[in-house]
């Protein structure tokens, strides 16, 4: 421990004088997360990752001999917001690139703006895919990732037939039990109910009656971050319903917060913080030392952010230029290490990923069952050449 | 056939615990609480805190209720009271008021999802089906809020009082009976039960400094509908709140959700005199 | 020395001056700066229609983000769905003002009706939103659910021919709005804001008029949320979410309402703000915005501009017209006025009225008098509202009135004056009367007229009660006698044959009243008025009426002459709280 902190302290150090070394021509990260809105519970952790790996670049010697600058704007979880955060990014502050983790409707009010500023957008939260732009790049999962696990392990090793499906109603929760249900199909179960409440709902009474009466023996949520997801699973339980449970929507850190009612919850994601190699251990352990008390558990909306810094470091430095043509060329064809293993986004703009299939335990922590190495996107957008 | 009864009892219960404040104010004052949706937040932050301080469970909503009310009793005397002239002005300040105690909550407790244990867990079989304890506790508690305030109303110097002043402001006043002071208490009451109702309905729900607002705009719909009786307020939550149900069971969610604003809104434009309004 | 800067002129140069401002701009600001504004100019349009709907007309809204939602996802459907092309452009446009005016007409169908309140209005603007942004979400890929529509192809206009464009159109509607609002008609935007119940009964059908303002207002929000997705390149839910519809509302609450020009700083100041301060302080700045509007709604309601306005006093009232004299209209052909038969009225259980009919002709002068309770007021409300009544027949001036409303009455030939003086307290004495002469001489929608045409009655009130000079003036600043004296003179501006008056002499000095009671003896003798008064004041009744009619719990107990009345005994029993055996008639 005290080896790790004086590294890091050690790493500070190197960081200023290299910072002092590299003053001049910044490379410019725009960052456009929601501070506030919906997403203003993650996005404080987003920014930690990205601090983290710019940090540690810049105390390396920066890319191509210059170092990193972080900007951070927010663009309101919504629309609105981030119209106004792309626009001051790209057209004020004249960032070489943005990296961020948004909301589908921020991401989608941007790209036009992206497209005009003609720069470099790398995505990093997991979506309901098929959003293409020859812009942009993610490094998250897309339902054809996620789901199969968790479905795979319900009708083989639980011998679940019978599935009800509740979302919240919008697009992620929707497009997410849309493939759910047609993955479904092909495992040769079926769907006994499938229920939507509006996006800001929390009371969903109605549909857990409708559970109860429903015989099915299994159950898959993708609802709303935050407050839809953890009512309906204090509603679930408090009603009663013990099936066996897969929830889309839910990570590491509110799973803890619930206490109790999380216990037996099937998670499956593309980064859980027990995953066992010396590259997450290193991670986490360089998150503690720099951020200690105000660290917020990362997860897998916050390591992509992490990475996705690395991966544009690697793409600058193999197009041997910052300029936003070549770096786009470059982004499909680089590989990082990092905590979720090796990542490239060569599918199509869209990054093949190792999966990992949890179970939340009694004590809020989440239990790997089983891991599905290099998970393919699939045809996520098939008009875009690489 | 008895869980369907069953949701539309306890949905009907919710719905009540969480308008009987605003109808109380809006009652008395004719003004419409905005702000309505945030006490409700501050309710389960109170709760909330209630917890962390190590209360017992039963103790939440009358915290809260002391919450809710001292934040009533202040805005009431720093902005309602210069607006009884204005009411459409008096949703807005309100509306705005609204906007900054969530701001102030975020401030001080962060913006995440945070929870309340609930008093009771588990399920308790009725019969031949089993269901949720907390929920059927819930309905006990909108009993007592009922008879407790029409006690209250019917049976005490201030109910007199304030009957007195809703009926006839001037009135009232030539009796001697302070109207200002009548309405600031009231005020400060219907806010604390705005609270309380937040503290009630949080075990179900999880606390987050947004939490209030959905239930702000049904509240406000059953009210209009309503008017300003307790009685008429009891027969809008289970009649809207079963037809919430009912279509949600039967038709879609989503329409559910939807059920209550849209037949208030078509309610009151076919029967605007069916119901008691300012 | 005549004033050149009309107050057309006035607006005139300054639109020029903010046009061109508009078109200077780009050159000046840098471009993230021209791209907030520009966007902001759309949202300033919007903001716009509230102040309208809100400002000016005294609905509340939360609703307009609606309808610029639905402009918005006209064009972002279109375009997505069917192409853009010549066609497809046209389309957009197309279903953007339909659906917006088909919508607007529902909504005002649902808010606006007679009896209704305005914060009924208010509930259904709220619902409005709420509702679509619902059906936007379950819309799936049609509507692109909660991510929106984007990626469609639309306008290929650099920033600065948006900025232009957006900046344009604003100054436009601002100033078209201006005229019409400033204009003569214009000003019943305010008369209705101001007194509902007083617009009806001049003759104004004010639910189709509220009903045509909302689908006005609508069609233009559509078409800024048409500009907006146009210039953004996406529709997203929360364009017509009503949380946007509060922030309009806070826009032109900070900006000054019922200015229009107020609607347009407050939404670009608000804009720009947001832009440049929530980026480093989102939470402080969401405070920020909370505590302002909260302060300027409790202590400068009149925003910034009003504000303004108090620290840079200026002339600001438009010149008094000119008065004239109307020609008479020719009077019905006829002797019997008002006749009502068995009109009862009934709240629940409790009969007000409980079988009264009478009959009043051309030339009398008819006193309603009785003690507290009797049922006067609520006879006179049955006769002017022909939805009032539960049962019984009345005609005024040989028409059935069945159930129709206060404002199709008045073409029968009914003026009715308010117990309480019932005038537009915000607008001049001139205007009052100009919007009470509406149903004669339509008013013009661009300009104001510098003559006032006044019945003969009408304008010996005015002239006599002292309100000749004073046609300037704001009525709400009158003292009461004079606004009485106003009002009546409203009425008489209807040229009614039959004038209901409830009580006009009360809070009246002993001086007003006699002067008032001359000029009404006058009326009838003169013009061949029929007045039906509600007076409490005996000595008054005796003086003036021609014929009395005591009510008493409903009913009528005694109908006669001044001298059958107030020498029967009746009367005095009933006066001095005495037990009536039976109604009977004396005359």
């Amino acid at each position: 421990m005290t080896i790790k902190r004086s590294a890091a302290i050690l790493g500070l150090v190197l960081a200023t004088i290299a910072g002092n070394a590299l003053a001049a021509d910044p490379i410019r990260i725009g960052v456009p997360v929601g501070l506030s809105g919906a997403n203003s519970v993650v996005a404080p952790g987003v920014v930690q990752a990205s601090e983290l790996a710019v940090a540690e670049i810049n105390a390396r010697g920066g890319v191509l001999g210059r170092p990193l600058e972080l900007v951070v704007a927010d663009d309101g979880s919504g629309a609105a917001g981030a119209q106004k955060a792309f626009d001051s990014l790209i057209f004020q502050k004249k960032v070489d690139v943005l990296i961020s983790m948004e909301t589908s409707a921020a991401r989608n009010a941007a790209l036009p703006i992206v497209a005009r500023g003609k720069v470099p957008y790398i995505y990093t939260s997991f979506y309901e895919g098929r959003s293409c732009s020859p812009y942009m790049y993610v490094n998250a999962w897309v339902p054809e990732q996620q789901v199969p696990p968790i479905v795979d392990y319900f009708a083989g090793e639980l011998k679940a037939k019978k599935y009800f499906l509740i979302g919240s109603d919008y697009a992620f929760g929707r497009g997410m039990l849309a493939f759910t249900k047609a993955y479904i199909g092909k495992t040769g179960g079926s769907v006994v109910g499938e229920e939507y409440l509006p996006m800001d709902g929390t009371d969903w009474t109605a549909i857990i009656s409708k559970v109860k009466a429903s015989g099915a023996d299994a159950l898959v949520t993708s609802t709303a971050g935050g407050a839809p997801n953890v009512t309906l699973t204090k509603q679930l339980r408090a009603a009663g319903v013990n099936l066996p449970y897969g929830n889309l929507a839910v990570d590491e850190g509110t799973a803890k917060g619930m206490g109790g009612d999380a216990t037996g919850i099937f998670i499956s994601a593309s980064y859980v913080t027990g995953i066992e190699s010396p590259a997450n251990k290193a991670f986490l352990a360089a998150m503690q030392a720099k951020f200690g008390g105000e660290l917020k558990t990362p997860n897998d909306l916050t390591v992509p952010q992490y990475e996705a810094i690395y991966a544009y470091k690697a793409a600058v430095e193999k197009a041997g230029s910052a300029k936003a043509d070549d770096v786009l060329k470059a982004l499909g064809s680089v590989a990082v290490d990092g905590p979720r293993g090796t990542i490239a986004m060569s599918a199509q703009h869209h990054a093949p990923l190792t999966m990992y299939l949890g179970q939340v335990q009694p004590d809020g922590s989440v239990k790997v069952i089983s891991s599905f190495k290099d998970v393919t996107p699939g045809a996520q957008c098939p008009d875009l050449k690489s | 056939m008895l869980t369907l009864a069953l949701d539309i009892a306890t949905t009907a219960a919710i719905l009540f615990i969480v308008s009987a404040g605003l109808l109380i104010v809006f009652g008395v004052m004719k003004i419409i609480n905005f702000a309505h949706g945030a006490l409700i937040t501050a309710g389960a932050y109170a709760a909330l805190v209630g917890m962390r301080l190590g209360l017992p469970a039963w103790m939440a909503p009358f915290l809260a209720f002391m919450v809710g009310g001292l934040l009533g009793m202040a805005i009431e005397s720093v902005v309602v009271r210069r607006l009884y002239r204005r009411p459409l002005d008096a949703i807005l300040a309100t509306w705005g008021l609204g906007i900054v105690l969530g701001q102030a909550v975020i401030v001080g407790f962060g913006r995440e999802v945070q929870f309340v244990a609930a008093p009771v867990a588990g399920t308790i079989g009725l019969g031949g089906t089993d269901y949720s304890l907390y929920r059927l506790l819930l309905v006990a508690a909108a009993l007592a809020i009922g008879i407790g305030f029409t006690f209250v109303l019917n049976g005490t110097r201030l109910g007199l009082s304030t009957r007195a002043v809703i009926l006839n402001e001037t009135l009232a006043e030539g009796l001697g009976i302070n109207a200002v002071f009548v309405r600031f208490l009231t005020f400060g009451i219907g806010s604390g039960l705005g609270a309380a109702a937040g503290a009630l309905i949080t075990p179900l729900a999880s606390v987050d400094p947004n939490m209030g607002i959905p239930w702000l705009i049904n509240a406000f719909m059953l009210v209009m509908v309503s008017g300003s009786a307790l009685s008429t307020l009891a027969v809008a939550c289970l009649v809207l709140g079963g037809m919430q149900v009912v279509i949600s069971t039967f038709v879609s969610p989503i329409l559910g959700g939807l059920a209550i604003a849209v037949l208030a809104a078509i309610a009151l434009r076919l029967r605007p005199e069916g119901f008691a309004r300012a | 020395m005549p004033d050149l800067l009309t107050p057309r002129r006035r607006i005139a140069l300054a639109a020029l001056a903010a046009g061109l401002l508009v078109v200077v701009a780009p050159w000046i600001v840098d471009t993230y700066t021209a791209s907030i504004l520009a966007r902001a100019f759309f949202v300033a349009i919007a903001a716009l229609t509230v102040d309208v709907l809100w400002g000016y007309s005294g609905v509340l809204t939360f609703g307009q983000s609606a309808f610029f939602g639905i402009g918005a996802y006209a064009l972002a459907m279109t375009f997505t769905h069917v192409g853009f092309d010549a066609g497809g452009i046209a389309l957009a446009f197309g279903l953007a003002v339909i659906v917006a005016g088909l919508v607007a007409a529902l909504v005002g169908w649902l808010s606006f009706y007679h009896g209704s309140t305005p914060l009924y209005a208010s509930v259904v603007s709220l619902v409005l939103p709420i509702v679509l942004v619902q059906l936007i979400y379950a819309g799936g890929e049609t509507t692109g659910s909660s991510s929106g529509l984007v990626g469609f192809q639309t306008f290929d206009l650099d920033l600065e021919t948006w900025f232009r464009l957006a900046g344009l159109a604003t100054v436009a509607v601002a100033a078209a709005g201006y005229l019409l609002l400033h204009s003569d008609a214009g000003r019943i935007l305010a008369a209705l804001r101001d007194n509902e119940a007083r617009c009806s009964y001049i003759g104004i059908n004010v639910e189709r008029l509220r009903l045509g303002i909302l689908v006005v207002c609508a069609i233009v929000a559509a078409l800024a949320g048409l500009g907006h997705a146009a210039l953004g390149g996406v529709a997203a839910p929360e364009n017509a979410s009503f949380v946007f519809g509060t922030q309009l509302v806070i826009m032109v609450a900070l900006g000054g309402r019922g200015t229009l020009l107020g609607a347009v700083l407050g939404a670009l100041g608000i804009e720009l703000a947001s832009a440049y301060l929530s980026g480093s302080l989102p939470f402080i700045w969401e405070l920020i915005v909370g505590i302002a509007f909260v302060a300027v709604i409790v202590l400068f309601p009149a925003g910034l501009i009003g504000a303004l306005r108090r620290l840079i006093p200026g002339d600001r009232a438009d010149a008094a017209p000119r008065l004239q004299t109307a020609a008479p209209l020719p009077r019905a052909d006829r002797d019997m006025m008002v006749e009502a038969r068995g009109v009862t009225r009934q709240f629940g259980s409790l009969a007000v009225l409980n079988g009264v009919s009478f009959s009043a002709r051309r030339g009398e002068l008819v006193s309603l008098v009785g003690p507290n309770g009797a049922g006067k007021t609520t006879l006179i409300r049955c006769l002017a509202d022909g939805l009032e009544r539960t049962g019984g027949e009345i005609s005024i001036v040989g028409r059935p009135i069945g159930r129709l409303p206060p404002h199709r009455l008045v073409a029968f030939g009914l003026g009715r004056k308010f117990q309480a003086a019932s005038v537009f307290n915000t607008l001049t004495v001139a205007d009052c009367l100009r919007i009470a002469r509406s149903r004669r001489d339509p008013m013009s929608w661009f300009d104001r007229s510098p003559v006032l045409s006044l019945p003969q009655a009408a304008r010996q009130v005015i002239e006599g009660g002292g309100l000749g000079d004073r046609l300037g003036d704001v009525a709400g600043d009158l003292s009461h006698g004079l606004k009485q004296a106003l009002e009546l003179a409203m009425v008489l501006a209807l040229e009614p044959d039959v004038v209901l008056l409830d009580e006009p002499t009360a809070g009246l000095t002993r001086a007003e009243r006699s002067a008032f009671g001359a000029i009404l003896t006058d009326l009838v003798r003169r013009e061949g008025l029929c007045v039906l008064l509600v007076e409490h004041d005996l000595d008054f009744v005796r003086e003036i009426s021609s014929r009395i009619i005591v009510l008493h719990q409903g009913q009528i107990a005694l109908d006669g002459t001044v001298e059958q009345v107030v020498n029967a005994p009746l009367v005095h029993e009933i006066y001095t709280g005495g037990h009536v055996p039976t109604a009977e008639t004396a005359s």
